[in-house]
């Protein structure tokens, strides 16, 4: 079973990917293949320096670090996401893959779940 | 040419078995009674249900505690009921769960809190509960809040 988790929600505005974030981690910590997969405003999460003390919540850009370390397979970011939020690969966090958002990239996991 | 659809006969999932994953809150969103009509619906076609898991603001479903006007369904007893008449389980995310007050006894020993609110036959575990019903094949339907 490879799992494709999808956060196509901003952070911090609601729990909804962290919590996703937290189903990756649970089946990477289960030893089950798992990638993260960052479209629509969800691409923000990847914004490197990102600094959440001023609305009293950590900064997510630590949890996202660790997730390959905890067994995350890949950290991926919707190209086209990219360029409407003006995000160049040098603005992303280290080890992400810009790739095209598709039936593609879906269909090589078996499966498949949005954040909310 | 006919414009009705064939029958389903079967669902990519072995033997149609489903799980059932509701990440709406009950009255804020359409997902927990969207939920139920799936369920329903599957047991009424022979499908089985290994297990349905709150995450996120879905954990609400499991309150007992919920009072909706009495001409109104009652969302978490209607979904109560049914788990219990068809021997189904009901699992809260534990994490979901006490970020959102929603306690059972022994979390409510463990933090001090002056009360329990988990609705039987709901139970309180962790993420694993959902992998375990991912990775056996079994096909995870998500009901999201939606909008």
């Amino acid at each position: 079973m490879r799992a494709l988790i999808i956060i196509d929600q901003p952070p911090y505005g609601s729990w909804e990917g962290r919590e996703a974030l937290d189903m990756a981690l649970s089946l990477a910590a289960f030893d089950q293949p798992v990638a993260l997969l960052f479209c629509g405003a969800g691409v923000n999460w990847l914004r490197k320096g990102q600094d959440a003390g001023k609305v009293q919540q950590k900064s997510i850009e630590r949890n996202l670090a660790a997730a390959p370390i905890f067994g995350v397979e890949a950290l991926l970011a919707d190209a086209g996401a990219c360029d409407q939020y003006g995000l160049a690969e040098a603005d992303l966090l280290d080890d992400v893959c810009i790739t095209d958002f598709g039936t593609e990239l879906t269909g090589g996991f078996d499966h498949v779940a949005f954040a909310g | 040419m006919s414009s009705s659809l064939p029958e389903q006969t079967q669902t990519p999932a072995p033997a149609g078995v489903f799980t059932l994953v509701i990440t709406g809150a009950p009255y804020s969103s359409q997902a927990p009674q969207t939920a139920l009509g799936f369920a329903r619906a599957a047991l009424a076609a022979n499908k089985r249900i290994d297990r349905i898991f709150l995450y996120g603001d879905g954990v609400h479903l499991a309150s007992a505690l919920s009072v909706p006007p009495s001409d109104e369904l009652n969302l978490s007893e209607a979904w109560a009921a049914f788990l219990a008449e068809n021997s189904i389980a009901g699992v809260a995310c534990i994490a979901s769960a006490l970020r959102r007050g929603l306690v059972n006894d022994s979390e409510m020993q463990r933090y001090g809190l002056p009360g329990s609110n988990l609705r039987a036959p709901f139970e309180i575990a962790g993420l694993g509960e959902w992998v375990d019903s991912a990775a056996s094949g079994s096909r995870v339907i998500y009901f999201h809040k939606g909008g």
